[in-house]
């Protein structure tokens, strides 16, 4: 029988792995999106690193970090921190620019008011930012914690070259039940994990989501939230009284000094860049792959795009958002492997279904939270009553009176949708248990396969390539969309 | 004698192609009086009053200043933040000074009251007319307990009835000496606000500002719109306004 000590510890494990590596991300995500936004030169610096983060896989450095974790730190500590650091990373970029987006977009008299009676760094993020990024914060929360789920279990399980590193938790353990065939057990254990997770919305991302848009968008339990929301207030308050009362003594500098580890990345690309051009059939074999992999990333959010049209007119129309959401949230956090053995009897005659479903998990919610949660609240009800008095219906309703009202969301939904495609690559492309090895080629496959040969060099190389295609496109393809956007479809 | 002293101030925005020149040598005693500085919109009034509480910095001149100077500031639109109370707003800047946050409070009350919103404590910056969204912007600007006070438009948002009384409790407070406050300097567009309210009216021209005229406004408080004198007063200023 499945042993339900192991199974409670595991659980334990991956919740406190998850809530580390959140908590994390929130703190750096204030930290980061205030200093850009306040900041013209950590503006201009990290923008484009930030881009460039969000579209690749960082959990493809895991070998790497293992071994730099472990390097300094005693093995088990080591590997616990290289997890959670990984899981960080897929929770991390879209809460940077919501806390951005938020602090930039404030009234620029508050930073006057605020100079005016010299309201230093803690005061400020007491006082004005934190509070007014809270709902981008909540909404935000929401996608990112199903994403490190989604990614929670390629945390737990790696094997680098010859070794193989496992965590306790219940990712780990759920494809070891699989791999040995346990199938009862492997489907109570997913039980438990999806448990977990919608004990997880319920409780606390959905009531807080609600309690700052003001809008009772998601399903939730708010009678229990309210002694988590208490905690956390006076946890967070206490915090921030004493940075004021630190700075109001003149022991602080009034600049924000804070570590930006990122930084160091550029320099991995000098030293690399010039080993590159040795190699073009190495360039050819990624060029190929990168294709590949375009391909379907640009499916899958066109794809991403029409479901979310769908869902949101469902919502809208006909009252089903809070049903959409929460089985958004449910499916947007299923851990990417463990899509394989769930659709199992489909895996091998079918992969590239299973790994569209894959890319579209990691992909999907993205756009459809950004539009549920930004859009469709902004929406103007006398665009819909005007839809509703001239009888616009079917076609011309969503392409006169939905999409146009949507746009703004929908464009920086498709966005992270995009990163979130590239993320999901490396899941989607490569799957490997036991004897079952499924390889649809593309860069995420490419950048699995070394990673698994233990080939840290090329897996260097891929990122860098990568890297660099992103910043194109994103230059080329998405700064010229955005631009858009912008001209045509500002309802007023 | 003169707390602050602005000598040959200058001021540009923008860099490199675009350079706005927005105040061209502005030199201006500010003493224990009530100024105010009547200007055209966009000569760069408000960029002014920030140089002058220290939170913009000039190009050129110079500022000197008598020991130890608080400043209030009243700005031009309330710029309350909307997730306070009333009470807290006004308590703000005490806190960020790291004054414990009772003894905050129970300071931003006695102002809330000086300036008429006892029993609104609790509301939300949302809930109150735009009339008292002002006074919470005055009372905020008050428990800083400044030497000088720095109003930025304060009126013009208000409607004509709402801003009449408003000036007049404003003169009360400076009158009756009250608070610490012992200058005030006040940004206006309305020729007859500036004759009703100042000691002193400094003309400023279009962008870029310099002072072509200032102007000692001698009437007896409290003024009387409708009088001679008044009128006398007002037809000398809108000469030199363009
Ligand atoms: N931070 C800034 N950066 C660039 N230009 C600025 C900045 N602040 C003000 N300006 C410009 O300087 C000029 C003067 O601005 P200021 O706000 O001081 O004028 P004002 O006299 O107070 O105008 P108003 O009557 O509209 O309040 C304006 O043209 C404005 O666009
Ligand atoms: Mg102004």
């Amino acid at each position: 029988m499945l042993d339900v000590v192991l199974l409670v510890l595991a659980s334990l494990a991956s919740f406190g792995r998850m809530l580390a590596a959140y908590i994390l991300s929130l703190l750096v995500a204030i930290s980061l999106g205030i200093l850009m936004a306040r900041r013209r030169t950590a503006e201009a610096i990290l923008m484009p690193i930030l881009d460039v983060l969000q579209s690749i896989p960082i959990l493809g450095f895991f070998p790497i970090a293992i071994v730099i974790f472990v390097s300094f730190l005693p093995k088990s500590i080591g590997l616990e921190l290289a997890a959670i650091f990984l899981i960080t990373t897929s929770l991390l970029w879209n809460m940077i620019f919501g806390v951005y987006t938020s602090v930039k977009s404030l009234d620029p008299n508050m930073f006057h008011m605020a100079s005016v009676y010299r309201l230093k760094t803690f005061s400020r993020i007491a006082y004005i930012y934190v509070p007014a990024a809270r709902a981008a914060i909540a909404a935000n929360s929401i996608i990112s914690w199903a994403g490190g789920w989604f990614f929670l279990t390629s945390a737990e399980v790696i094997s680098a070259g010859s070794e193989e590193y496992k965590l306790l938790g219940i990712g780990s353990l759920i494809m070891d039940l699989y791999s040995k065939g346990d199938m009862l057990e492997f489907y109570i254990a997913t039980a438990v994990l999806f448990a977990i997770i919608i004990a997880s919305y319920l409780l606390i991302f959905n009531p807080a989501t609600n309690l700052v848009i003001q809008h009772h968008l998601l399903p939730a339990w708010h009678r229990a939230f309210y002694y988590i929301y208490r905690f956390v207030s006076i946890v967070w308050e206490h915090i921030m009284h004493l940075g004021i009362k630190f700075e109001s003594k003149g022991m602080a500098k009034h600049n924000m000094v804070i570590a930006v580890p990122l930084l160091t990345l550029p320099l991995l690309y000098i030293n690399v860049v010039a080993n590159l051009q040795k190699s073009p059939l190495f360039i050819l074999e990624f060029m190929t792959n990168f294709l590949i992999s375009l391909a379907r990333v640009s499916l899958v959010v066109v794809v991403s795009f029409m479901i979310t049209i769908v869902m949101a007119y469902l919502s809208l129309v006909k009252g089903l958002g809070p049903i959409i959401a929460i089985v958004g949230e449910i499916l947007a956090s299923i851990p990417a492997i463990l899509w394989w053995p769930i659709l199992s009897p489909l895996a091998v005659k079918a992969s590239w279904l299973v790994s569209f479903i894959v890319f579209l998990q990691g992909s999907l919610w993205y756009e459809f939270f950004n539009v549920m949660l930004f859009g469709v609240p902004k929406i103007k009800m006398e665009v819909l009553e005007l839809a509703k008095v001239y009888s616009i219906r079917g076609f011309n309703y969503f392409r006169y009176i939905l999409i146009p009202s949507l746009l703004p969301s929908i464009a920086s939904g498709a966005l992270s949708a995009w990163g979130g495609a590239w993320n999901a690559s490396i899941v989607a492309e490569y799957f490997e248990s036991g004897s079952t090895t499924i390889d649809l080629g593309g860069v995420g496959s490419m950048l699995s396969k070394y990673t698994y040969g233990g080939r840290y060099d090329i897996v260097l190389y891929t990122v860098i390539l990568w890297a660099l295609m992103i910043v194109l496109l994103n230059k080329s393809v998405w700064s010229q969309i955005f631009k858009r956007v912008e001209k045509s479809f500002v309802v007023e | 004698m003169a707390l602050v002293s602005l000598i040959n101030i200058v001021k540009s925005f923008g860099e490199g192609g675009k350079v706005l020149r927005v105040l061209d040598g502005i030199t201006l005693d500010i003493g224990e009086e009530f100024i105010a500085i009547l200007g055209p919109s966009g000569c760069g009034k408000s960029t002014l009053l920030r140089i002058i509480a220290g939170v913009e910095k000039a190009d050129s001149g110079e500022i000197k200043t008598v020991g130890n100077l608080v400043y209030g500031f009243v700005f031009q639109s309330p710029t309350l933040l909307p997730w306070l109370t009333v009470v807290d707003n006004v308590a703000l800047p005490l806190i960020a000074k790291g004054v414990d946050k009772k003894v905050a409070r129970e300071k931003a009350l006695k102002y809330l009251s000086l300036v008429g919103l006892n029993g609104f404590e609790d509301f939300y910056p949302q809930e109150l007319s735009g009339g008292m969204r002002q006074r919470v912007n005055i009372a905020r600007a008050l428990v800083v307990e400044p030497t000088i006070l720095l109003m930025d438009e304060p009126f013009s948002q208000l409607d004509p009835l709402t801003a009449e009384a408003l000036r007049a409790e404003i003169l009360d407070i400076w009158l009756s000496g009250v608070t610490t406050v012992k200058s005030i300097v006040m940004v206006t567009h309305n020729v007859e606000e500036a004759v009703l309210m100042a000691d002193r009216i400094v003309i400023l021209t279009p962008r870029p500002a310099k002072i072509t005229k200032i102007i000692e406004v001698k009437l007896p408080r409290p003024r009387d719109r409708r009088s001679k004198s008044f009128q006398d007063v007002v037809d000398q200023v809108y000469e030199y306004v363009s």
